[in-house]
């Protein structure tokens, strides 16, 4: 091999490398396009499945779109909505206090595969719970997880539709006839979201900005790490400021006439040392009186503005005050209650009665939309 | 020793943290220091539970001994189950001249003539107090031991604290104490606390009341750390000052008796600012007021001092030291009257 061999052999090894390092490189620049990135799917061989996928996003998508606080909305409005839902699935949602959390949009995720959705989460949770156990000593053998949309409760076109998930466990010893016991409920659900924001979106994200959980906080932790890989989402606690729990009060007392609400029960908490905690509990057709006499229930405008709703709040406040001389401002709004429904300023809600949940959740999904960070 | 014997005596036992028992085991006097000793404090409770039972056994100890240990128990912790006050009024000449003998005779004297089978039993108290257990039974029944009455009463007072009574005994206990005591009438007191120590101080008075002066100095340095700038804090000075005196005034000064709630039934006009429709109506705004609080006069009286409630304090709040309740119905006096509304007896 003369010295020319040689040569050609280098050249021949550098121009090989060089385009073996084009080829990497490509495949890293992808920062720019991200849309158009595939999701890699790998399934680890030791029997635990996860959907990885890379992470490109530190920004929520749909930043762009300016959210506003708004100032008016729409008379809560009552509708049968066992007409559109599946009357099973309303009757899960009222029954229990449900904890809130907002999400961020969720990447690929397809109301089509929850089935595979479900395996994979139980199997997460199977994997998760026996690390670090050294024997099988687990209370609960096996879990099972059922993830299901609720269909109807979206309001507008963009809403994607509410998604139910239920897990359950059969405890070891339990007889092979035993039923297995529900242990852990929650939904992600979108209702009347901001047409403008959800139109932001690109194309492969699905916003169900409202995630509502009840049942143990280890379960609910192990829920929301598999949704964030799974969907490259973040979730943040949905706490509920006053602001929220005026118009809660009322939308809720002006539907009296429709629906007995029972009764307006308002508790405060005043920072004195120990605390004092005040419950003011109105007889409801006295509220209603004093909300009507603030917004006419005749008039033909059917949108209730920020001002009335804090000239009702004040009307309670200064009744209050001319008895007691205490100054209600001076502590925080903590829970409004009624027969329609509960909401505590922690982000506890409970759902009474679901003629008119589709005006609590459009109230909601925008407190979790607002909350999310831009 | 029955089955109802061995029942009440594993639930006293039970309630007690197990540091607590050997105090009151040697309080009780029934089992001998041999056996005393023989008790292992930190071994979990059943076996304690076993171990006491059997030793009541030996000793043949019957239902007399365990409910002494049970009242002994409560007159120990009187901080348990619910409390209701009930005042005694009309008082009769010689209602001062009631001794405990008498008041024990006639009290028994008339519960044993009208519930046929009942178990009821009376000790003093050195601080003056008379307990009373009731074991309540009817006409076909035995007394039942698994749910007394607890009675407390200081001779010469108008006030007796009440817990655990059913409706059906009501009569019959307000019956026996009127005559008992040799007044008219017993009535409703409308105040009701977890605490009997907490309503005895209320009641009667057993807190103190103001000397604000001394205490003042004390509070000021409290005060004085919050304002860097001491223009700011001279300037508040004085306003803090009145604030202080205002709260004092009302709830006392010092440590206030431990009350936990406090409830205003309202039936007044509606009262709330500018809204003219509804200030003509001639119905009532009706509406239920609940304050609750780990130290409900520790609370208010932090209020007031602090400026979250405005002075002068409202009737309406220091009438609960003041009347010594905690329950009010608030209605207006009458018809026309705009600006006051009265506490008064529901």
């Amino acid at each position: 091999m003369g010295k020319r061999d040689v040569q050609i052999i280098f050249l021949l090894y550098f121009f090989l490398l060089g385009v073996f390092l084009i080829i990497m490189e490509r495949r890293g620049s992808a920062v720019n396009t991200p849309a158009s990135r595939p999701v890699t799917r790998r399934s680890k061989s030791y029997g635990r499945s996860c959907v990885e996928a890379p992470s490109y996003f530190w920004q929520t998508p749909g930043h762009l779109a300016v959210l506003k606080i708004p100032n008016s909305r729409g008379t809560a409005k009552s509708q049968t909505i066992t007409n559109k839902v599946d009357p099973e699935h309303i009757a899960l949602l009222v029954k229990n206090e449900w904890k809130l959390s907002y999400i961020t949009p969720l990447h690929h995720f397809r109301h089509t595969r929850l089935k595979s959705y479900s395996k994979h989460l139980s199997a997460f949770i199977v994997a998760e719970k026996q690390q670090g156990v050294a024997v099988e000593v687990g209370l609960e053998a096996g879990f099972k997880v059922t993830f299901s949309a609720v269909l109807g409760l979206a309001e507008n076109d963009e809403d994607a539709e509410t998604v139910f998930i239920q897990i359950q466990s059969k405890p070891v010893f339990a007889a092979v006839a035993d039923a297995p016991k529900v242990v852990w409920r929650g939904w992600l659900t979108c209702v009347n979201g901001d047409l403008e924001y959800l139109r932001s979106l690109p194309p492969d994200f699905v916003s169900l900005p409202l995630f509502c959980t009840s049942g143990p906080e280890s379960l609910t932790t192990l829920v929301k790490s598999w949704f964030e890989r799974a969907f490259d989402c973040n979730f943040g606690c949905l706490a509920l400021n006053s602001t929220t729990l005026n118009w809660l009060t009322a939308l809720w007392t002006g539907c009296h006439p429709t629906c007995n609400i029972r009764h307006l029960k308002l508790a405060w908490s005043l920072p004195t040392q120990p605390p004092l905690d005040v419950s003011y509990t109105v007889n409801p057709q006295d509220a209603w009186e004093l909300w009507n006499s603030i917004h006419p229930e005749e008039s033909t405008d059917d949108r209730i503005d920020i001002q009335e709703v804090q000239s009702f709040i004040n009307g309670l406040e200064a009744h209050f005050f001319r008895h007691f001389k205490i100054f209600l401002s001076a502590g925080t709004l903590v829970k409004v209650s009624t027969a329609l429904g509960s909401a505590h300023v922690d982000g506890k809600i409970k759902i009474g009665n679901s003629d008119y949940i589709t005006t609590l959740l459009t109230l909601l999904t925008e407190c979790a939309l607002l909350k999310m960070p831009a | 020793m029955d089955a109802q014997v061995r029942s009440v005596l594993r639930r006293v036992i039970q309630r007690i943290p197990n540091k607590n028992i050997e105090n009151l085991l040697k309080k009780w006097n029934c089992l001998s220091a041999d056996q005393l000793c023989a008790l292992d404090y930190t071994r979990p409770k059943w076996m304690i539970v076993e171990q006491v039972t059997s030793f009541c056994e030996e000793n043949r100890l019957n239902l007399k001994h365990i409910t002494n240990l049970e009242m002994i128990y409560h007159i120990e912790n009187p901080d348990k189950g619910v409390w209701h006050a009930c005042q005694l009024t009309e008082a009769q000449d010689d209602a001062v001249g009631v001794d405990l003998t008498q008041f024990k005779e006639q009290f028994k004297a008339h519960l044993h003539g009208v519930v046929r089978h009942i178990s009821i039993k009376i000790k003093k108290h050195e601080d003056e107090a008379i307990w009373i257990r009731i074991a309540w039974g009817d006409n076909f029944s035995k007394p039942n031991h698994l749910k007394p009455t607890y009675v407390v009463h200081h001779l010469h007072t108008s006030y007796v604290f009440i817990s655990n009574l059913m409706a059906k005994h009501k009569i019959f206990l307000c019956q026996a104490l009127v005559i008992a005591t040799k007044h008219g009438s017993i009535k409703d007191g409308h105040l009701s606390t977890r605490s009997l120590t907490a309503m005895r101080e209320l009641l009667l008075r057993r807190y103190q009341q103001v000397t604000y002066p001394a205490m003042f100095t004390v509070t000021k340095h409290l005060f004085a750390g919050l304002f860097t700038d001491p223009c700011i804090g001279k300037e508040h000075s004085e306003h803090e000052e009145m604030r202080y005196q205002m709260s004092c005034e009302a709830f006392g000064h010092g440590p206030t008796p431990k009350l936990e709630t406090a409830v205003y039934r309202l039936e007044t006009r509606y009262r709330g600012n500018g809204n003219h429709t509804l200030s003509d109506r001639e119905e009532f705004f009706r509406g239920v007021v609940r304050f609750s609080s780990s130290s409900l006069l520790d609370s208010l009286r932090h209020c007031v001092a602090s400026g979250m409630a405005e002075g002068p304090v409202t009737p309406l709040l220091s009438a609960i030291t003041q009347r010594g309740r905690n329950y009010f119905v608030i209605t207006d006096k009458g018809p026309g009257v705009s600006s006051q509304a009265s506490a008064q007896r529901a």
